[in-house]
Parts: C-alpha cells; sequence; structure tokens
C-alpha cells in the first residue's frame, strides 16, 4: 500500500509539471483527490490496512494529499499569473473606438430661452401664472381698451374660432384673467402662446411665445421708473450687464404712457450695422403703466391701484439673443439645428 | 405718413440735423421706420425761359428755341417737344450736363455713368444743349413734351434748388392714437414741441367767401339727418375751373408722400389733406340735383358704384352723401363713379366734413376700402378743422385752376364740439412717473402741443386742442409730458420688496422634471404649430380623459384660416411630430426620437377646452448601436421603457397597460397599441404607427408614438409623497414560479393577479421569462415569475417560505386557471 501511494504521489507529480494545462491539472485533481479518488479510495482500504501500519499510513496519505493541493494551488496561481499577463498583451484593444450610443437629447432652443426668462423674474420676485389660448374677446381685447371697432384693433389681426371665440394675440389676457380673481399686490408673468395671422416666415409665425409680466400695488407704489429699472435688471441679466437699454415712446391701447423698450444691438454692440438697420439698437418688449380703463374694466379703482406691465415675444428674443435670423429654424425642427444648442448653454 | 422734408421745414424753422429729428421723434413714439435720401438725378440743369421758337428749317417736327437761362447764359437748341413756346418757363440742360435717365430716358439711371451731354448739329442745325422732359429729369414717366414750370420760377436758378433737392422723406409709423400726426402740419408741430420752437401753420390768403351769401349764385341746403355720425358738414361751390395737371412742384410732393397725381381739382384735394390733415371731397357741381346735400344713413340703399368703378354692397348704417335723388358718395371713405371730377368739369362743391370715427373705421372695414380719407377720419381728424381746410383748398384751386367761389360758405354743425377739461395734479403725474418732474416744464410741454392751460400751485387745469382727441383723461396727459420730456428722463428703480420666497409654479417645476427625463432617455425637444390639416385631426383625433375612461372630442376650428392646412387646431400633437419626423428624413436623418410638450385643443358640448400633452415619436436605431455592435432599434418596448422611465422619475406606481381600443387610437397597429392608465383615469395611448400610415408616409422602419394627459399625470406625480424605510437587515428568499395559462391571456394580467395576493412574506413579483414553443402544449404559454418573500424581524426557515410559496401557487391556479409548469 505504501508503494501504491507512493505511486500515486509520483505520477500525481509528474502530472503535474510546470507546462500543465488547467484541464490536466483538474483532471490529476479529480483523479487523486476527488470523492472518488484515488486517495479516497485508499482511505477506504484502510481496515485491510493492519492496525499498527494504519496511522502511519493515514499520516502518508495526508501528507501526499496536502503535497498535491499545495501543488495545485502553487500552479494555478502560476497559470492566473500567465494567463492575466498574456491577456496584458491579448486583450488590447482600440481605444480610440467610439463608445456606444447611450442615448441622450436636449432642449429645444426657444424652451431654454423662455426658462431662463421665467427664472429671472422668478428670482425678481414674479409668480408664473398659466391662462388660456382661447379667449373671448373681452378678455383679449375689450377690457384691454381695444373697443369695438377702433383702429388699434388693426395692430393685431386676429384668428376667430366658431362660436364667437378667438386665439388670443397676446398674453395680456393674463392681466385680465388674474385682476379678475385677485386683488394686489400683484407680481405676475404668464407665459404662453399667442396667434395672429401672420404666415411662417423669417421674421413672422402664426404662432409665437409671449411672456406678459406686471406688477401692480398701491397708487404711487409701483412707477414708471420701477418698470425701468424691473425690465433694465431683467434684459441685463438675459442678454448680459453690457447691454445698454433704452426706453422710447410708443403706443399700446392697455396701457398709458407706453414705451418700446430698445436693448443695444448684440451683433454690433451699437456702432450700427445690417441687422439693426444702423440704429444701433434692437426693439426688444413694449411696456408701459396699465392705462386706467383696463384697470376699470376688472373693477379696480384706478384712484386706489397702479401698476405696470410689459410683454414680450419668446422666439423674437431668443433669436436675438442666438443669433439665428430665420424664425422658421424653430418651427422645422430640422436636427442638424437643434443639435447645436445640445448644451443648453447657449442661453444661461 | 411719408414726410419731405422740405415741406416739414415750411412750416418750422428747427436747426437739427436730419438724424437728429428722426431720433427725437423715434424717441417721442413717432418712429421713423425709414429715412429715404432724395438726390437730383442730374446736373448742370436749370431754369430758363423760352425766348423766341421757330420752325427747323428742315425738320417739320423740331423746332428751334432761343433760351435764356440767366446767369447760366443763353443758348439755342433744337427741341422736338409739342408743346414748347415762347414766354413758357422750363428745364434747360447745358452742354455738359449729365442725366442719370439719359436722353429719351435711356439712361442706365446711374448719375456717375451719365456722359457729358455735348453740343451737336441735328438736321443740319447746331444745338447747344437741350430743353428735358420729366422723364429725362428723372421725376416721371412723362415724356410728352418738355417741363412746364410755374411764373414764379427764375431763369437762371439751378434746376435742383428749384425741386429744393437734395431732400430727404421720414416715413413715419404713426400709432393709431395720434390721427393729428397723419399731416405734415401735425408732424411739424411735433418737431416744434420736441426742439421748443416756433410752428408756422400754413396762412390762408386771397379767398373771399361770404359767409352770408350775398354774391352767391350758386344756392343749396346741406342737411345733416344722421348728426352723431356726422358732427359737421362744410361745403362750397367753385366754378370757372380748368381741370389741368398739377404744377411740377404740387406733383412731386404728392408723389415724395405716396400718393399719384390725377388732376388740379383732386390733386389739392389730396395736398390739403397731406398739409393739414383735412381730407376733403370735390363733386363735380353739375351731377347735384336739387341744390341739396343730405348727409344720411344708406338705410333701403343696397349698392352704390364708388369712383374706382367697383359696385359696393351697402348697410342700413353705412353714412352716404347724397343730394336729393340718389347717393353721391360714402362718405369719409370714397365718392360715387357719378359725381366725379372729369375733365369737362367747370365747377365742383368742396365738402369738408368730420364723421364719427367708429362708423368711417366700420364701414371701412367691411368694404375692405382703406382710403387716405377713411384712414384719417378713423384714428380721428381736427374736430375744429373743417372751415380751415376748405378755405385752403378754394385757395389753391383760386391759383391753380382759376377756380372762383359761387356759393356761400355752408358750415352746418348739428353737434357742437366740447371744450374738454382736465384738472392735472403735479402729484399725480409724477407718483406714475415716479419722477420730479417741476410745474413749469409739465406746462410748457402741455403749451407746445397747443393746450390751454391754467395753472394753480398743485394743479394744472388743462384744455386739449380740438385736433387732439386722444387727450382725456389726466394718464392722457403725463403721457404727453413724459415722452415729450423724454423717458431717458425718469430715473429707473427697483421695487422695494418684502424678503418673500418666490412662490413656484408646480405646473411649470413638473414640466421641468418631466423635459429632463426625457432628454435624460435620448429624446429631443421639437415645436410645431397648434394649427392643423382637418384630415390630420381625423386621422389622429387625439383622447380626451374623463372619469373612467376616455371619449373623442371635436376640434375647435378657426373661421379665417392662413390654409387649409392650417384651418383647425390640433387634437393632438403627434401629427407634428410625423411632420418632424419626415422633414428629418428627407435630410439626411436615418433616426428620430423626439418629444413636444404642448396644448392639445378640443371643443366637447360646444366648450374649448385645452389641454397639456406630452408626445412623443420614435424611429430607427435608439441605443447601444457602436462599430460591430448592432443598435437597439425602435420598437414598441423601447418606447414603452421610456415612458416607464418617465413613471418611475415621477414616482409613479400603477400604472396597468391593456391593448388599445381600435376606435380610440385607428393611427395605431391594432395589435401593437396600448392605452394605459392610473388609478382609473386615463393616462394615454402607446404604439406603433399603423402600417397603412406607414405606407403613406414611406417609412422604412416601425414607428412607436405615445401621447400622455398632463393634467392626469400630474396628479398622480404629485401625490407620490416619500415614506422613508430603513433599508431590510434581514436576507430575502426567491422562488420561482412558472404557469402554464391560455396564450390569450396577457403576461401582465398574469403578473398583476400575483402581484395583488394577499399572501404574508410575499415581497415582491416579477416576470422574468414568456415561453411558448417546444414542450409547451399548442395553445399555452409559460409565464415564468420570481417571487421574493422575506421577513422584517428574522432570517426565513425553508419551512416558512415553503408554506407561503405553496399558498401564492394555489391561489394563483385557483385565480388563472392556471397550471403549474414543472
Amino acid at each position: 500500500m505504501r508503494e501504491q501511494l507512493e505511486q500515486i504521489r509520483a505520477q500525481a507529480l509528474e502530472q503535474l509539471g510546470d507546462a500543465a494545462t488547467p484541464e490536466q491539472i483538474e483532471a490529476v485533481r479529480v483523479r487523486v483527490l476527488g470523492r472518488s479518488g484515488e486517495l479516497t479510495e485508499i482511505m477506504r482500504r484502510m481496515p485491510e490496512v493492519p492496525r499498527e501500519e494504519r496511522p502511519a499510513i493515514g499520516r502518508l496519505v495526508n501528507e501526499i494529499k496536502t503535497q498535491i493541493e499545495e501543488r495545485i494551488a502553487v500552479l494555478s496561481e502560476q497559470l492566473k499569473r500567465l494567463a492575466m499577463e498574456r491577456s496584458l498583451v491579448e486583450a488590447r484593444i482600440d481605444v480610440t473606438l467610439p463608445g456606444l450610443n447611450v442615448p441622450r437629447g436636449w432642449l429645444h432652443p426657444v424652451t431654454q430661452s423662455r426658462e431662463r426668462m421665467l427664472d429671472i423674474l422668478e428670482s425678481m420676485g414674479f409668480e408664473v401664472v398659466e391662462t388660456p389660448d382661447i379667449e373671448d374677446d373681452f378678455h383679449n381685447f375689450g377690457a384691454l381698451n381695444f373697443p369695438p371697432d377702433h383702429p388699434a384693433r388693426e395692430m393685431q389681426d386676429t384668428f376667430f374660432l366658431f362660436g364667437g371665440l378667438l386665439l388670443r394675440t397676446h398674453t395680456s389676457n393674463g392681466q385680465i384673467r388674474v385682476m379678475e380673481q385677485r386683488k394686489p399686490p400683484l407680481a405676475i408673468v404668464c407665459p404662453g402662446n399667442c396667434y395672429r395671422p401672420d404666415e411662417l416666415t423669417v421674421r413672422s409665425s402664426p404662432m409665437f411665445g409671449q411672456i406678459e409680466g406686471f406688477m401692480i400695488d398701491r397708487a404711487g407704489v409701483i412707477t414708471m421708473a420701477h418698470l425701468k429699472g424691473v425690465l433694465t435688471e431683467f434684459l441685463r441679466a438675459f442678454f448680459g450687464p453690457e447691454s445698454a437699454v433704452r426706453f422710447r415712446a410708443s403706443f399700446f391701447p392697455f396701457t398709458e404712457p407706453s414705451a418700446e423698450v430698445d436693448i443695444s444691438c448684440l451683433l454690433c454692440g451699437g456702432s450700427g450695422c445690417r441687422v439693426c438697420k444702423q440704429s444701433g439698437w434692437t426693439e426688444i418688449l413694449g411696456a408701459g403703466m396699465i392705462h386706467p380703463n383696463v384697470l376699470r374694466a376688472v373693477g379696480y379703482d384706478p384712484e386706489e391701484y397702479q401698476g405696470f406691465a410689459f410683454g414680450m415675444g419668446v422666439e423674437r428674443t431668443a433669436l436675438l439673443k442666438l443669433g439665428v435670423e430665420d424664425m422658421r429654424l424653430f418651427f422645422e425642427n430640422d436636427l442638424r439645428f437643434l443639435r447645436q444648442f445640445r448644451s443648453g448653454e447657449a442661453v444661461s | 405718413m411719408k414726410v419731405p422734408l422740405s415741406w416739414l421745414r415750411e412750416f418750422v424753422t428747427v436747426d437739427a440735423a436730419t438724424e437728429e429729428i428722426c431720433r427725437r421723434l423715434t424717441m417721442a413714439g413717432l418712429e421713423v421706420e425709414t429715412l429715404t435720401r432724395v438726390v437730383p438725378g442730374f446736373t448742370d440743369v436749370f431754369v430758363a425761359r423760352v425766348l423766341k421758337v421757330e420752325r427747323h428749317p428742315n425738320a417739320d417736327r423740331l423746332s428751334l428755341c432761343d433760351v435764356d437761362a440767366g446767369n447760366a447764359g443763353r443758348a439755342r437748341v433744337v427741341c422736338g417737344a409739342p408743346n414748347v413756346r415762347a414766354g413758357m418757363l422750363t428745364a434747360f440742360a447745358r452742354v455738359g450736363a449729365r442725366l442719370a435717365s439719359g436722353v429719351h430716358g435711356h439712361g442706365s439711371g446711374s448719375l456717375e455713368e451719365a456722359e457729358p451731354l455735348q453740343a451737336a448739329v441735328i438736321r443740319g442745325v447746331q444745338s447747344e444743349g437741350m430743353l428735358c422732359s420729366e422723364l429725362e429729369l428723372g421725376l416721371s414717366s412723362d415724356h410728352q413734351g418738355i417741363v412746364e414750370l410755374d411764373s414764379d420760377a427764375k431763369p437762371g436758378e439751378p434746376f435742383q434748388t428749384y425741386l429744393k433737392l437734395p431732400d430727404a422723406v421720414l416715413d413715419i409709423a404713426v400709432t393709431p392714437n395720434r390721427g393729428d400726426c397723419l399731416s405734415i402740419l401735425g408732424v411739424a408741430r411735433e418737431v416744434a414741441a420736441l426742439f421748443g420752437c416756433k410752428l408756422r401753420p400754413p396762412k390762408i390768403k386771397g379767398v373771399r367767401i361770404s359767409r352770408e351769401g350775398s354774391p352767391s349764385e350758386f344756392s343749396f341746403d346741406v342737411e345733416i339727418r344722421a348728426p352723431e355720425l356726422c358732427a359737421r358738414y362744410a361745403a362750397l361751390a367753385m366754378n370757372h375751373i380748368t381741370v389741368a395737371p398739377s404744377p411740377l412742384w404740387m406733383r412731386r410732393r404728392l408723389e415724395l408722400c405716396g400718393m399719384r397725381a390725377l388732376n388740379n381739382v383732386v390733386d389739392v384735394t389730396n395736398y390739403v389733406m397731406l398739409e393739414i390733415g383735412q381730407p376733403l371731397h370735390a363733386f363735380d357741381l353739375r351731377q347735384i340735383s336739387g341744390q341739396r346735400i343730405i348727409v344720411r344713413r344708406a338705410g333701403e340703399e343696397r349698392e352704390f358704384e364708388t369712383l374706382d368703378g367697383t359696385r359696393r354692397a351697402l348697410q342700413p348704417d353705412d353714412l352716404l352723401i347724397a343730394d336729393a335723388e340718389r347717393p353721391l358718395a360714402i362718405a369719409g371713405i370714397m365718392g360715387g363713379r357719378n359725381s366725379e371730377v372729369v375733365a369737362s368739369t367747370q365747377s365742383v362743391l368742396l365738402e369738408s366734413a368730420y364723421f364719427e370715427p367708429l362708423s368711417i373705421a366700420r364701414t371701412a372695414r367691411r368694404l375692405n376700402l382703406r382710403s387716405e380719407a377713411s384712414y384719417r377720419f378713423e384714428r380721428g381728424i381736427d374736430r375744429a378743422g373743417q372751415v380751415n381746410g376748405l378755405l385752403r383748398a378754394a385757395e389753391l384751386l383760386g391759383a391753380l385752376a382759376g377756380a372762383k367761389p359761387t356759393s356761400r360758405l355752408l358750415d352746418v354743425e348739428p353737434r357742437p364740439a366740447q371744450e374738454r377739461r382736465i384738472e392735472l395734479k403735479l402729484s399725480y403725474l409724477n407718483s406714475v412717473l415716479g419722477a420730479s418732474i417741476p410745474v413749469t416744464e409739465v406746462r410748457k410741454r402741455l403749451k407746445f402741443l397747443g393746450a390751454r392751460v391754467e395753472t394753480g400751485t398743485r394743479t394744472l387745469v388743462v384744455f386739449p386742442p380740438s385736433f387732439r382727441p386722444d387727450l382725456n383723461e389726466p394718464a392722457d396727459l403725463v403721457e404727453e409730458v413724459a415722452r415729450l420730456t423724454g423717458l431717458a428722463e425718469i430715473p429707473a428703480r427697483l421695487p422695494r420688496r418684502e424678503a418673500a420666497v418666490a412662490i413656484v409654479h408646480e405646473e411649470r417645476r413638473f414640466e421641468k422634471r418631466l423635459r429632463e427625463l426625457m432628454v435624460g432617455c435620448g429624446m429631443v425637444e421639437v415645436k410645431t404649430l397648434a394649427f392643423i390639416a382637418a384630415a390630420d385631426n381625423q386621422r389622429f383625433p387625439g383622447f380626451v380623459s374623463i372619469e373612467g375612461g376616455a371619449t373623442r372630442a371635436e376640434p375647435a376650428r378657426v373661421i379665417n384660416p392662413l390654409t387649409a392646412e392650417l384651418s383647425e387646431m390640433r387634437l393632438s400633437l403627434l401629427p407634428g411630430l410625423l411632420n418632424a419626423l419626415r422633414f428629418n428624413l428627407n435630410r439626411e436623418a436615418t433616426a428620430f426620437h423626439a418629444f413636444e410638450i404642448g396644448k392639445v385643443f378640443t371643443t366637447v358640448e360646444g366648450i374649448p377646452r385645452e389641454q397639456r400633452r406630452l408626445a412623443a415619436i420614435s424611429y430607427g436605431d435608439y441605443a447601444m448601436g457602436g462599430v460591430d455592435h448592432p443598435a437597439v432599434k425602435a420598437g414598441f418596448f423601447t418606447a414603452k421603457g421610456i415612458l416607464e422611465t418617465c413613471f418611475r422619475g415621477l414616482a409613479i406606481e400603477e400604472v396597468s397597460f391593456e391593448p388599445a381600443a381600435p376606435s380610440l387610437a385607428p393611427y395605431l397597429h391594432p395589435g401593437r397599441a396600448a392605452q394605459f392608465s392610473v388609478g382609473g383615469s386615463m393616462l394615454g395611448l402607446i404604439g406603433e404607427l399603423h402600417p397603412a400610415e406607414v405606407l403613406r408616409l414611406d417609412l422604412e422602419h416601425p414607428c412607436v408614438l405615445f401621447e400622455v394627459d398632463l393634467a392626469t399625470l400630474m396628479t398622480y406625480a404629485s401625490r407620490a409623497a416619500v415614506t422613508v424605510n430603513l433599508p431590510p437587515r434581514f436576507p430575502a428568499v426567491r422562488r420561482d414560479l412558472a404557469l402554464l395559462v391560455d396564450s390569450e391571456i396577457a403576461a401582465g394580467l398574469v403578473l398583476a393577479t400575483v402581484q395583488k395576493l394577499d399572501v404574508e412574506l410575499l415581497e415582491s413579483v416579477e416576470l422574468f421569462d414568456v415561453y411558448q414553443g417546444e414542450s409547451i402544449p399548442l395553445g399555452k404559454k409559460s409565464v415564468a415569475l420570481a417571487c421574493r418573500y422575506r421577513a422584517k424581524d428574522r432570517t426565513l426557515t425553508d419551512e416558512e417560505v415553503n408554506r407561503a410559496h405553496n399558498l401564492v401557487i394555489e391561489q394563483t391556479r385557483s385565480r388563472l386557471r392556471a397550471e403549474l409548469r414543472l
């Protein structure tokens, strides 16, 4: 039996030479150490061994077992290291190949502009309120001091719907909607889409976004000076602190005094160029002190309350901010155009 | 309103440069949109008198003319014009002159390129220069004869000086409240007020008209039957008229202002309107019967032919000017064919009236007939300017057409103007503006506008002038002071704010989250128009969530659409997304994954509703593509994955999907469409585009769409409050469950059934395999679920898990009539 054991050891150690493959090692392990392997077999035959020799044979079996296990461990370790070393060479990849496409979209530039404007206005204390696109004559015109048949209405051609309704021509209906529900002090902005029967062209669209803002308090509290302050701050926050802002007298039926607000041309900085028609200025929004007739229309006493209102076009402002010249690009959704705004940083 | 600077300067002397005038007008609310320079198209042309005209010895149609151009010399020229005659004043181009339009108008139009005029021998006679037609001087297209000048032209005067060149034309965008600025005088008044200089209105002289009627040859009456529409009507008859072209200076001015010259009578009425803003009309006196002018409503009158030859349908409330028998004009808008001034006219009735603005506006809009007159009446002319306008026209007609008054001046004013009195508190003015403008400045500005001002210490009493109907209350005056002082003079201040937290708009915040989720899923945001073709609304009818389900809705229709393609408001965002897909596929794109958040518009029982929606489209390679690595393509389950990512991101649990009712989504593949709902409310639809639509749009791959109602989504998102649980301390045990069910039964139903079982220790159930084929009986499928068991307070024993799992098996079998697959 001792010889048999020595033979098992010799054979195993021979097979566990330096060149042994993982398969050979596994074969030896199963044959010698396995559940029905050679050493197990020997242990099963132990009763045949004379009692006094048994301890020695047992020790020998353990010794051989340990020796082979250690040898296998060493070999396996070697093999793993070899495999690892080989992989360092063989598993080389071309790291310049592109990665797999993990999808990532981006926001429309007009959304980016609008959200930026609203963020600024919210930070200045304005509250955002949604108001309807489908309106009646009173909220879009009558209450805003556009009498029926008045030529001022021609400033705003209108889409009419069946059923005596219309599509709002401006977000100024927001003033009326909010004032009907609430009492001053108010600091509100109403974003939303407006509609006018203009073809989709470089400069116009039958649908466009506007943001209406207004601030109302007791008479004497909110003045035209505040209108100037608020809009100057807002425009500098949006277009950059170097922008100059000017207020030019104008006319809107629902404000008095009314002003158009210009900023220094973003392209030439005010020295005059093709885009600003050599004037150095670009018209950016309309504003004014809310007309007493508008306050009366919602049941406010103009002796008691006063405030300002302003309105600006979202696409138009985005065009200026982004240096885009054609309104149609915003509604065509050409990916090659939209892609350029993927960082979301163009308007921040 | 086009304003030639040379004309403007007749009424106001201002030192400032043209650009400065434009800038100040623009800042004060009269925006100068364009400034056009007018320069002569010639050099070396002079006013000259023709001294003598002889027949050309060798040509019947040519004349030899001696001309005297004063300081510019004398010359003998050959001239072919039929109108040349001794004594006339005309334009003489001397040798060396250049004409941009060229001789006979054959020039290039460029003065630089024009060859200098040379002395020439014409049919054997030397010609030292030439006499010019208007065409040759670039003044008009008239080449019938040479220029004829008024007797006030001075021989030797350079012709550009005579024409007041160089000149500039200011094109001013006059706002609807400033009817008073629709005249040269009105703009001059603004300039005077802005620069603080004196205004010189045209002085009318040389007309003698009796209001009493002694030298009257022609007597007539004016009867105003609609005094509420016509506050004043003045008229004057004139005779001895010779209808002829107007002199060059007048035609030039009309043309610089954008009007066409016709004949001296019509031109004078237009000229006075441009000059002082009072529209006038001249009727051929022969055509007025019954010696009577009646201002009345159309009443029974159905139709009327205006002088442009168009028959106009009338409404009973339209205001007409009629004689005893028939209508002669649509008041304030256009005269009639039946009484217009023609070449043979020798006497006219001049009308100068004040018509009610809104009535004129209503009729003009309905007839879609806007004239220069109606444009001014609509905006409100000078309430007291009628007689002045009439006299100015009479004066000019006398000078230009030899006209003489032949009636007394009739001036009927059934409703005399009320003087307006406005009390303006200085404190009010400054509290609106947030400024401190002194009382002297306020008074000065208002006076420049023509208002009468009585000054108190704190309050001004202001009487606005008759030509400013827009000034009625203190706010109107505040605006005047603000714009004339300059808005730049008002300080800029920030309002005082309490240190309040900004109020957050929940809907906006929610949409922001949603947009970020969509972007994170690879979706690009697009924007499409809310207008749509009726056919698209029929194909994509959208849905309206109602209690316990959904219904179809009627679209909102536009009465006056831009085109038939944009005649309805969208019921769904999907057609817009499909358009965007097609647009991009036509332009190099092979894949398109996009979304839009916007409103859809429905009419339910006649009441319009606006609903915010999220819609998405996914087409072509979607994700994980690379070199030697095929991309995951867009399909129902990639899109559903995006949708579920959104639900997860908004912490919305329990959204249930079921096959979509085909009536709800006829545009989706009937076997690949689902409707989904939460808490019993319809949330939206998802599916692959119907193969018929795929064909119609010529698509190569399947296209997946979904549309979600945002109000419903937000309701459930905002309810998803977080309850914090500690991570489990004891391990879970998984037991799988493979069920054989009828292949018709949806896997989602199997899963939901097991999930809803009330078995203690059952923590979660997940679906991990659905299998049909080998070893599965026909008509059945295997659905494999992973059930997870856990107790909060201990590690479960095998025995406990087995007991629970057996309960699950038992209950599942009975509820689904499923067999256990072993």
